[in-house]
Order: structure tokens, then C-alpha cells, then sequence
């Protein structure tokens, strides 16, 4: 019963991330209207690309002798938290409908980090699941340690960075939403002064606080974002404590990466004259006085071909970072409170971002302490996405202990 | 002053078991009278407002209000009735403000209430009757009197038309008692009417119409304030009683030896009040000094101090030239000061605990019921079958919890575990109250019996005939001093109930 | 305006009612959770089978009952211990994080020494750890008579905040340099790693048989020394423990760092036992510390019960899991739960009370 994760040494470790995005080429300023597009591996739309360990793909034969597939989801949170686990739920239900009888979908929800973890995929795979889903980076250990114990069972981690013959990753570039969501947050704000509730100050959501920041710079170019760190994943009422301190010190609109449930909503709509792009999932209808727009996911891109792959028989593990050009990460429907310009530009830069994903991370870009981190017209490499540990200027705050 | 009654309570009789709390009691209130319940602990005062205020039903007798008879069974019932009593304990939420605590539990209020009109309404009723306190504060913020002010409104609000106040004066400083008589009195001039119970003469005095004086349960008159005095009312507290006896020692006291001395001791009451004033008094071997006064002049301060209880704030203690540590129970155990507390129940026993468990509880540290930190279950047995016997406890067996023995058995079990401990001093608070004639008779013969042995014993009573039938000397307290000592042997009772009073000496011998 | 049904406080509570109302209890609630799960339209049978199956039958399940009851059995133990002197310790949470401080950093730290040896300098750390943050509310309470429920509840916070800023905001000697994905605390060192023994089968973690153990040892502390018997007159009746000479600071003191050493115990297994490093996020989610005051309250406090109502607990949160999905809802999951646990508090008030009707009183108030 021995839940470590030194046993399971990292077998594939960052070497992974060389996969999907290689750097922007471009070398006039990240303009798109130059003419060598930013060279990408990204995966097509039509499957998720996976590449394989160096000594070749491993098909793992996970679909059942007979009757239909078994899949279950793992969850952090509660299906109905307004974010981050509703939208993986929403993307279940989107495979469940997608394969009708030929599969059988189920979910575990509120599952918290640690020993639970294991029991819940043992328990699943006691009632035949074998195709799990993990949704929360905490669950990764207790993942791999299934992974080896169960090599017929076919595991798909999402935020994670470990893989294994039959242990496979995705995400997606959320960055380039949130930038999109941050240039409709600059444009709406009037005081210059935004907010911004991050979870923990890791490099996911350190990027997308940069992103946003710089998409909110872009519109905006004197405002100023201040960050706060939460250290939860969902906490509604931290959240919304959060935000209300922010909209105390006087910002007027506010952003979010990480921390799952729309409390930050609420937090506005009780106040006046605040704004809010949410996160994960579309919340136009709920707060229509409030919204601006939002990074959502739609993890069913990813997920229905791999299903489809389970049962063709070729499911191999992966490492999947999808893109606004597969539809893996999209930009929420547009609130009352975006302007027609605003929506023309964001419409513009959109288009860009399709065609090179991450291109927002180009120089110059100088971080929040005077360093130039990025000259003009360079680009970070994936792995300098991946592990980003720096706040761009204009963000009021630091990444603790960094 | 109109003279319509408002309450008549005519022959209540109250038992509960093994004790008579009202035995025939009468009492009349009119409307627009300050009317004061006067009488010692125990006499039966608490009981008769309970029974008024629909906590306990009588077993025998009436009562009417205006004219009409009731029974009330609840203090609902009373209230609706037009009956409420401020209690001694305050029943406030601290969180809450003054107006929410106010409605708190109204009869028949609307879930939500209207917190403008409720303060409106909770002003206008301080600024009638003078009890300043503000709606809208918090009762964690206010003092002492100013919750007794929440207390008084909250049965106010309630349209009292009879207001019950126990001891309210117990938790107040000079002045704001002061302040509490004229609210009271406005209250009176209004119509209303207001029973006060108390045992402090001079108080009675200053504040009341009329005055009922209660003694062992049983009603002794009902006099007009302006037609008594001081030394009028205290006779009636303490009865004329000639029935008694002066019992005959076998060993007669031995004053050349003192066992106890307390020498210049004061101390504190549990508000940190100076309540034990530059007190010194000694018990010689085989001696019996009884302590007379009336309740709350520092006798409780008097016992706990020298078992060790409460810390002094000066003075020592010591027990045949051996010093008991102040605030030290230990100390006061070791010395061999064996006390029978006031409280039997819950000071003197731990009420849950089996009886071999309290028979055990304090020699539990000694070397015959324990070993290396470790309990001797056999030898706390064998303790308690033994004791039990030899005090002839009625329990159905050692392992029974005591609160579930009777009150004559309670005591006895407290009697077991502090004469067998061998004490050279016994303070003995109360020892024969709320019990029975046979179990009184009982308790009386075990403390003499100590005496003959060598014990020198401090009883302290507010029965001035237990005193009178077994003290050596007399000594009596009054606001937290020693105001007289005399030898019990052809001493003068009315000048005794006259200091307890408050009287000095000189006034009380002439 | 009366109700009907009243309860009278029982003089003396009969034996029999210590097994036979918590038995009473389990079968009202699986009653009433049939009732629940029929309207819902799901079959009993069929759910109680699968929370038996799931929950608490076979190796398999029951192993990992064992390892869910584990942290429940030491925070249980750790509210108990203060129950049992009327005190209440709402802290186990923090005690239990700061005890996992404790032992990670000796985790952490050693190198070389034996197994046993490391095992035995982790308890203490965590011992050590979970009773010296509980003392600081124990010394609050005897010296000011600070109200130990929300000291200890504050303290909880506290810890976490500590727990934060050890593994997320600072390069704390717990913090792993090399965790640039997410923030986590070093990896004990692997002699550090505790021993899970299987027995019949059943995997049983060496934090389980030291629970068992403690709670025997706690037992007896109560029950059969001069300490434990000073604790129950205290609980009794404070004035009385005053008048017997027993000295109720410091014992009020030395209670709370005890039950906090439990807890610290707890959370020396969670990262010895179990996680194998200081989980600051998993902690928190997990809220052992809360868990274990209704395992203690559903135990009465006794604390080899405690051990057994662990088990169960830990079992039925196993089993609820297993049970929830698209159809099955964990609201319902927590429907069922929750009535179990009230049906438990329902029978205690009875032990201690009887029902009385008040029809032929109300009537004779009429008349």
C-alpha cells in the first residue's frame, strides 16, 4: 500500500515535452503577417499526434473479449463545480453520446489526493473499466502505480508529465486563450488596475497569468495586473474572499487560472462595475452582467479518437498538447461588455494564434523585476514553456519562493 | 398604593425526595409593591419562585393570579401569565445584541423580527424604568449590571406584570445596586408588582414594601417594611426556637492545644472581589467553633481557603505549626484538614464517579490504593465495602454512580471519606442542610464523635440552632470579617442574629 | 404549543442499551436508507451489497478499509483523549499536519539507520510535533481559560498556512528543488519507508497495528492509573478535582498534548505509511482531523472503539466511493452516510435519555 513516487522514477520524464511545439521561427516581432508561419508538430485536427518512446509504439490492447467498452473518469472536484471538472464531465458525456452503446462511461467525483486515488481505480477496474481518466496533477502517482500494476488497462492523464507504454498525457494551450481573454480584460478596464486569482505558482498557471497579462498590455498597455496565489484548486469561498479583497483594492476586472469554480463571478457580480473572464467552462448565461469571455476546454477532442483507437486496436500512449487549432481549447462566447473593436481584434489575434500556437511568447518580452528574459523576435522553445518561472512586467506580485 | 393582590400562593407543599423544600408555605403579593422574600439558604425560596414561575408544580396548595387559580407548567405558562423572573444566571447569547436577546424565544413572534421597532420598543421601556443599556450592542460588551438591565427588559418586553428578581443584587457593585432599586420601585409606582429575594437585611430594608419571611420551608410572617427593623426581621430569620439542647461532651475540648490556626488571612470571592477580610480565628483539639452568618459574608471563602481551595491573598494558615500551602488542596490534605464542602454533590463528590471511586478520591495518590501510578481497583473495593459498612451508606452496590443515592447517603459517603482519612480538622459548610430529621441527627453525632476524638472541627451554618446545640465558641462573619466570638454556652441569640445583621457588637448588647 | 414527546434525562442507563442501541441504530439506518435509495429508485439489496463487498468484505476491500481507517484511528484517538475530559479538541487537523512535518523531516534526514529505528524516530518527531502545537492550546486554557474549540480551530489554519508556505512558497528544507511541474516536498529516504505486513491476506500498514496499540495503551491509561482516573473527576466535576488536590492545569495541559500526540502520530504514518512524502495539497483535501471527531463521538469516546468505528468509517468511505457514478450520485452517497451517522447520535441521546410522552400531563392542564 505504499504510495510513492520514488519507486516509479520518473520513467519518461520532460524528454516528453520535446514532442508537439517547437519554438516560433519568426524574427520580425511575432508580426503573423510574416511570411514563414511558426513551424509547429502540432497535432492534426482529425487525431491527437502521439509519439512513442524511442524503441517504437506499444499497442496496448485495453477494449473488453466481449460486450462494451468500459471508461471511467476520475475527478478532483464535483461534476457540477462550474469549471474545471464540469468541463471534463461535459467531454464524458460528449464521448458517451458520440459511441452510444459500444460504450460505457462512469465517473468518480470529489476524489481528494491521496490514498483514495488508488483504491478508486482498483475499484474500478474490479468492475471491468479499462480505459481510466485522471483530471487532477495530484492523481498522477497513484496513476503511474496502476499503470504498472495493470498493463492491460489503459490510463489517459490530463496536466500530468509521466507516461508509460500504457500511461498517456494530454493537455492543451491554454495559453493562447488566455492571452485572447486577457486583451478582452485590458480593453474593458477602465481604472487599469486588473486582478487575477491563481491557484498554485506553478509553470501552467504562471504562463497563463503571463498571458493574460500580456493580452491585457496589449489593449491596455499602462495597466497593471495584480496576482494572487491561493494554493487550492477549488475553494469557492477562498476564491470569492479572494476576489472581493481584489475588488477592495480597487480592480476592476478580474481573471483567473487554476482555481476551478466561477466564485470569482460572483464575487463581481455583487460588486459594481467589475468584470470577470472566467475559466474551463461557459459561463455567459450565468453571469451575463459580469462576463467577458473565457478560456474553455473541450477535452472530448482529445478524448473521442482515442477512444476510437481503444477500440480499433491501436491505442499507443502519447503526450497530446492540443491547440486552438484543433478545437482543444477555445475562447468562451463573447459578453454584452466586449466591445464590436474589441471583438474585431481579438478576432484577428485569434486567427494568428491558431496558426502558431504560443506565438504570444515573443520578444521582447521583459519580466516583472526590469530583466529581459525574451530579445525581439524570440520565441520560448516548448520546454521554456513548459517550465516558465518568471511573471511578465506589468504584474504586481511574484512567484513565492522563486 | 392600591391593594388589589396580584399573586396569592396559599398552603404549597413541595417534597422532594428525602427533603421537604415547602412544607405549608403563604405568601401574598399585592399589585405596585416591592415585596421582599426573605430567608437563609435552604429556607425555601428558590423553590417557591419555581413553583411560581412554572418550573415545578406544587404538591399541595394554590396559587392565583389576579384573583384567577393556575397551574402553570412551564415557565411559558407564567410568562403568559404575566409572571417572569430575572434569574441569578443570566440566559444571554453573547454574540447576539441586546434587541435580538430580547426576543429571543418570544411566545408566539414572527420568525423574522423587525429589529427598528424592537429597539424602538426596548428604548422606550430603559428610558421608563431607568435602565440604561443601548439596542444595539453586543451582550459580550457589556458589564455585569448592564445584563442584568437585558435580563430585566427581556421580561418587561414580555408585558411581566410580576417580576421574580433572585439575589439580583449578589452580582452588582454599590452602585449599580443602587440604580436597580429605583428601577424597581419605578416598576412598583407603575402597577407592577416585584418580588425580591435576598438575604441581606439591610437591602430588604431599603427597598421593599412589605417583607415574607421564609424558615425551613414553612412561611414565619409577613410584616410591613416600615413597621420592622434590622433586629426585627433578623429574629424572624433565625427563629426563637428554645427546643434545643446543648449537647453533653464525652471529651470535652482542649483549647491548650491549637490544631488550626488562620492568622490575618483575606482572599478573593471567584470575581476577584475582596471578599475575606484580615480574617484569624483557631480551633483548639476537640474543639467545635461555629461560624454563624448570613450566606455570602465569606463563609464559602472562609472553607475554601483553608482546605486549600482558593489561594489567599494574605495571611497564613497552619495546622498545629505546620504551614498549608495557599491555594494548595494537596497541602491542605496532607496537613490533615478534612473539609465537607457546602456543595456535597458536585465539590465534595464527583457526582458521576461510583461510590468507591469517591470514597477513594482523595487517598487515591497514597500507597494503599496505588502502586507505581497504577490504580489498586481491589484495594479501592475493599475500601469502599468497608466504609460503606462501617457508615452504613444505603447503595445497592460500591460500584453505584452517587448521584444516584439520596441526599441523607450522599453525605454519608462525603462523611466516610473525610473522617477515615483520621484529620486533625474537620471544616465542616452546611453539613446538615436539605437533609432529613434522622440523616441530620446522624451527621450531628459524627461530628461530636469526631470532636471526642480529637478533631477540631469549624462548622460552619447558617442554622444558628445546629451552632448554638454544638459549638464550643461562636464566632460571626459578616462582609467577609469576624465581628464577634463568643462561647456558645449561654449565648445571646438576638444579639447573634443582630450582628449577623450587620449590627456592631455595641448596638447588638444594648 | 407543547410537544407531545419530551426526554427525561435517564437516571441510570441499563447495560444493555450500550450494545443493543447501536445495533437498534444500524438497522434503523439501513431502514431509512432503503426508504431513500427505493424513492431514488435504485434496489437496496443490491447497494448493500455492494457497500459490504466494496467497503469491508474480501481481502482486497478490507485491506484497503485498513488503509482509509489508518489516519481516522489516530485523529478518532486524538479527540477521544480529550473528550474524555470534556474537552474539545477540534485541532487533530492541524496537530496531524504538523506531526507529518515532524516525521517527513526526519524521513527526510536519515540515512542508514535501520528500519525499526527510523520507524520509531518518525513516531516520535510526529509525537513530539502534534503534542507541542496541541499544548500551546492546553496552556491557553488552563492559564487564560481561552475556549480550546476555537483556539484549536484557529491553529488549524495556522498549520495549513504553515504547510503552504513550507512546500509552495518558500525553499524550505521539505521543498524538493527539483519539482518544477508542482511544488512538492523531498521524498523520505527509503529506509524511511514503512512496512505494510499482509496477514491472511489482508495488507495491514505498521500505522495500523501502532494505532491498535495505542488505543489499548489509551485504555488503559483511563482506565487503570492514577492519570486517567484525575481525568475523570476533572471531566465529572472540575470543583471536585480542585477539592481532591488534583492539579487540573497541568492535567488539562499534559491531555491536550497527548491527543495531540495522536494526531501527530497520524500524520507521521500518512507520510511514512502512505504518501512517502509531505503532501501539503493531499493533506488538506483529506481533513482527517475533522473525521476523527465524529469517529470519537460515534465511539463514545472509548478508545478501542474508537479503532472499530475507524474501520468502519474508513470502510463506508471506501464503499462510497465505489458506489457513486453518473447514476448514483455522491449527494445520495453522502444522503446515506449521514444517516448513518445520525441515527448514531440519535441512539446516544437515547442511552442517556428516555422518550416520555407529555399527552396525560398536557391533559391535565385542560382540566
Amino acid at each position: 500500500m505504499k504510495r510513492t513516487n520514488k519507486k516509479f522514477a520518473p520513467v519518461l520524464l520532460t524528454a516528453a515535452f520535446a514532442i508537439g511545439l517547437v519554438a516560433c521561427g519568426g524574427d520580425d516581432g511575432g508580426s503573423s503577417s510574416s511570411s514563414e508561419a511558426p513551424s509547429t508538430e502540432a497535432p492534426t485536427s482529425e487525431a491527437p499526434s502521439t509519439e512513442a518512446p524511442s524503441d517504437g509504439p506499444v499497442v496496448v490492447d485495453c477494449a473488453p473479449e466481449e460486450g462494451p467498452l468500459k471508461a471511467a473518469w476520475v475527478y478532483v472536484g464535483p461534476t457540477n463545480d462550474g469549471g474545471w471538472t464540469q468541463a471534463h464531465d461535459e467531454a464524458r458525456l460528449a464521448v458517451q453520446e458520440h459511441f452510444g452503446d459500444a460504450v460505457e462511461t462512469t465517473y468518480k467525483e470529489n476524489v481528494p489526493e491521496g490514498p483514495e486515488v488508488a483504491q478508486t481505480i482498483e475499484d474500478l477496474i474490479a468492475d471491468g473499466n479499462t480505459v481510466i481518466f485522471g483530471t487532477s496533477f495530484g492523481f498522477q502517482d497513484a496513476f503511474v502505480e496502476a499503470a504498472a500494476a495493470h498493463p492491460d488497462v489503459c490510463f489517459e492523464f490530463a496536466t500530468g508529465y509521466m507516461t508509460s507504454d500504457n500511461m498517456a498525457q494530454f493537455y492543451g494551450a491554454a495559453e493562447d486563450t488566455d492571452y485572447l481573454a486577457g486583451m478582452a480584460a485590458g480593453a474593458a478596464s477602465k481604472t487599469g488596475k486588473l486582478g487575477y486569482l491563481a491557484s498554485f505558482p506553478i509553470p501552467e498557471v504562471v504562463r497563463g497569468a503571463n498571458a493574460w497579462t500580456m493580452g491585457v498590455r496589449a489593449m491596455n498597455p499602462e495597466a497593471t495586473v495584480k496576482v494572487v496565489w491561493l494554493n487550492t484548486w477549488f475553494d469557492p469561498a477562498k476564491e470569492k474572499q479572494a476576489a472581493e479583497a481584489l475588488i477592495a483594492e480597487g480592480v476592476d476586472v478580474l481573471g483567473q487560472k487554476g482555481v476551478d469554480s466561477p466564485a470569482t463571478g460572483d464575487a463581481a457580480s455583487a460588486a459594481t462595475g467589475v468584470l470577470w473572464t472566467g475559466y474551463n467552462t461557459d459561463q455567459s448565461e450565468n453571469y451575463p452582467t459580469v462576463w467577458l469571455t473565457a478560456t474553455t476546454y473541450h477535452w472530448d477532442v482529445y478524448e473521442i479518437p482515442r477512444i476510437q483507437q481503444v477500440l480499433d486496436g491501436t491505442w499507443t500512449t502519447g503526450n497530446y498538447y492540443g491547440n486552438l487549432a484543433d478545437g482543444f481549447v477555445k475562447l468562451a462566447p463573447y459578453g454584452d461588455n466586449v466591445s464590436a473593436e474589441t471583438r474585431a481584434a481579438i478576432d484577428a489575434r485569434l486567427e494568428e494564434l491558431k496558426a502558431a500556437p504560443g506565438s504570444e511568447f515573443t520578444g521582447p518580452i521583459k519580466d516583472n523585476k526590469g530583466n529581459e528574459v525574451l530579445a525581439d523576435g524570440v520565441a520560448h522553445t516548448f520546454d521554456e514553456l513548459m517550465s516558465m518561472a518568471y511573471l511578465v512586467e506589468g504584474i504586481d506580485g511574484e512567484i513565492p519562493a522563486s | 398604593m392600591a391593594d388589589r393582590i396580584a399573586v396569592r400562593m396559599s398552603g404549597i407543599v413541595k417534597r422532594f425526595p428525602g427533603v421537604v423544600a415547602n412544607d405549608g408555605v403563604d405568601l401574598e403579593i399585592r399589585a405596585g409593591e416591592v415585596h421582599a422574600l426573605l430567608g437563609e439558604n435552604g429556607a425555601g425560596k428558590s423553590t417557591l419562585s419555581n413553583i411560581l414561575t412554572g418550573l415545578y408544580r406544587p404538591d399541595e396548595g394554590s396559587v392565583e393570579v389576579n384573583g384567577e387559580q393556575r397551574v402553570f407548567s412551564s415557565p411559558r405558562d407564567a410568562l403568559d401569565a404575566g409572571i417572569g423572573m430575572v434569574h441569578q444566571h443570566f440566559r444571554l447569547v453573547a454574540t447576539f445584541t441586546v434587541a435580538e436577546n430580547v426576543v429571543l424565544g418570544e411566545s408566539g413572534g414572527s420568525l423574522f423580527m423587525n429589529e427598528a421597532q424592537v429597539a424602538e420598543r426596548v428604548r422606550e421601556l430603559s428610558d421608563r424604568y431607568g435602565l440604561a443599556v443601548d439596542p444595539s450592542a453586543r451582550i459580550w460588551q457589556l458589564s455585569v449590571g448592564e445584563q442584568q438591565r437585558v435580563e430585566i427588559l427581556k421580561v418587561l418586553y414580555r408585558g411581566a406584570k410580576v417580576l421574580i428578581l433572585d439575589e439580583p443584587t449578589a452580582v452588582l457593585t454599590p452602585v449599580e445596586a443602587r440604580s436597580l432599586f429605583a428601577t424597581l420601585r419605578a416598576m412598583a409606582d407603575e402597577g407592577r408588582s416585584v418580588i425580591f429575594i435576598s438575604h441581606k437585611l439591610g437591602e430588604v430594608m431599603s427597598v421593599s414594601d412589605r417583607v415574607t419571611v421564609l424558615r425551613g420551608g414553612r412561611t414565619v410572617g409577613t410584616v410591613d417594611t416600615s413597621e420592622t427593623s434590622t433586629r426585627g426581621l433578623a429574629s424572624m430569620m433565625v427563629g426563637r426556637s428554645v427546643e434545643f439542647e446543648r449537647v453533653v461532651r464525652e471529651n470535652p475540648a482542649d483549647t491548650s492545644v491549637t490544631v488550626l490556626r488562620v492568622e490575618a488571612v483575606s482572599a478573593n470571592d471567584d470575581r476577584g472581589r475582596a471578599s475575606l477580610h484580615d480574617v484569624s480565628l483557631t480551633v483548639g483539639r476537640g474543639e467545635i467553633v461555629g461560624v454563624a452568618g448570613v450566606a455570602g459574608n465569606g463563609q464559602r471563602e472562609l472553607a475554601e481557603v483553608i482546605s486549600g481551595m482558593r489561594a489567599s491573598t494574605a495571611g497564613r494558615i497552619t495546622v498545629q505549626e505546620d504551614l498549608v500551602k495557599s491555594g494548595k488542596a494537596r497541602s491542605a490534605i496532607a496537613r490533615g484538614i478534612a473539609h465537607v464542602p457546602e456543595d456535597r454533590l458536585h465539590t465534595g463528590l464527583a457526582a458521576s464517579h461510583s461510590v468507591e471511586d469517591n470514597l477513594a478520591l482523595k487517598n487515591y495518590r497514597t500507597s494503599q490504593i496505588s502502586k507505581f501510578r497504577l490504580l489498586k481497583r481491589g484495594a479501592i473495593r475493599h475500601q469502599a465495602s468497608t466504609l460503606v459498612e462501617r457508615y452504613d451508606v444505603k447503595t445497592p452496590n460500591t460500584t453505584t454512580p452517587v448521584r444516584l443515592l439520596s441526599g441523607g447517603n450522599v453525605q454519608k459517603v462525603l462523611l466516610a471519606r473525610e473522617f477515615s482519612a483520621l484529620p486533625k480538622v474537620l471544616i465542616a459548610a452546611s453539613p446538615t442542610r436539605g437533609l432529613d430529621v434522622g440523616a441530620i441527627e446522624a451527621v450531628r453525632e459524627r461530628l461530636v464523635a469526631a470532636a471526642n476524638e480529637g478533631v477540631g472541627v469549624l462548622l460552619i451554618s447558617e442554622d444558628l440552632d445546629e451552632i448554638m446545640s454544638l459549638a464550643d465558641r461562636i464566632l460571626v462573619m459578616y462582609e467577609g470579617r469576624i465581628v464577634d466570638d463568643v462561647p456558645a454556652d449561654g449565648a445571646d441569640r438576638e444579639r447573634i442574629g443582630l450582628t449577623m445583621g450587620g449590627s456592631s457588637t455595641k448596638e447588638a448588647t444594648q | 404549543m407543547r410537544s407531545p414527546i419530551r426526554l427525561e434525562r435517564r437516571l441510570e442507563q441499563p447495560k444493555w442499551l450500550n450494545w443493543a442501541v447501536p445495533l437498534i441504530s444500524l438497522v434503523a439506518a439501513l431502514v431509512l436508507g432503503a426508504i431513500v435509495l427505493w424513492l431514488t429508485g435504485k434496489n437496496p439489496i443490491d447497494v448493500y451489497h455492494r457497500i459490504f463487498e466494496r467497503g469491508f468484505a474480501g481481502k482486497q476491500a478490507f485491506s484497503g478499509a485498513l488503509e482509509m481507517a489508518t489516519p481516522l484511528a489516530f485523529t478518532g484517538l486524538c479527540a477521544a483523549v480529550a473528550f474524555r475530559m470534556g474537552l474539545i479538541n477540534i485541532g487533530g487537523e492541524g496537530q496531524f499536519y504538523m506531526g507529518a512535518i515532524g516525521a517527513a523531516w526526519v524521513g527526510i534526514a536519515v540515512s542508514g539507520t535501520p528500519t525499526g529505528i527510523t520507524i520509531a524516530l518518525m513516531c516520535l518527531a510526529g509525537m513530539v510535533f502534534g503534542s507541542i502545537y496541541a499544548a500551546i492550546v492546553g496552556i491557553l486554557r488552563a492559564k487564560f481559560n481561552t475556549n480550546e474549540i476555537i483556539t484549536s480551530l484557529m491553529m488549524n489554519y495556522l498549520a495549513g498556512i504553515l504547510l503552504n508556505y513550507l512546500i509552495f512558497n518558500s525553499k524550505s528544507y521539505w521543498r524538493n528543488p527539483d519539482s518544477p511541474q508542482f511544488p512538492k516536498s523531498k521524498n523520505i529516504a527509503a529506509r524511511a519507508d514503512w512496512n505494510t505486513y499482509k496477514i491472511f491476506g489482508i495488507e495491514m500498514p505498521i500505522a495500523f497495528l501502532i494505532a491498535m496499540l495505542a488505543g489499548v495503551a489509551i485504555w488503559f491509561l483511563y482506565k487503570r492509573t492514577r492519570f486517567g482516573f484525575e481525568v475523570s473527576v476533572i471531566a465529572d466535576s472540575p470543583k471536585a478535582a480542585r477539592y481532591a488536590g488534583i492539579r487540573t492545569s497541568s492535567t488539562i495541559v499534559i491531555v491536550l498534548a497527548l491527543s495531540g500526540a495522536l494526531a501527530g502520530l497520524g500524520g507521521a504514518a500518512d507520510v511514512g505509511n502512505f504518501r512517502g512524502l509531505l503532501d501539503a495539497k493531499g493533506l488538506q483535501m483529506a481533513g482527517y482531523g475533522y473525521t476523527g471527531i465524529v469517529v470519537a463521538a460515534l465511539a463514545r469516546r472509548n478508545p478501542i472503539t474508537t479503532i472499530f468505528v475507524a474501520i468502519f468509517i474508513g470502510g463506508l468511505t471506501k464503499a462510497g466511493y465505489s458506489l457513486q457514478g453518473p447514476d448514483f450520485p455522491s449527494g445520495l452517497v453522502g444522503t446515506l452516510q449521514g444517516l448513518i451517522l445520525f441515527t448514531a447520535v440519535a441512539g446516544e441521546i437515547l442511552i442517556k435519555y428516555r422518550l416520555r410522552t407529555n399527552v396525560s400531563r398536557a391533559g391535565a392542564v385542560v382540566a
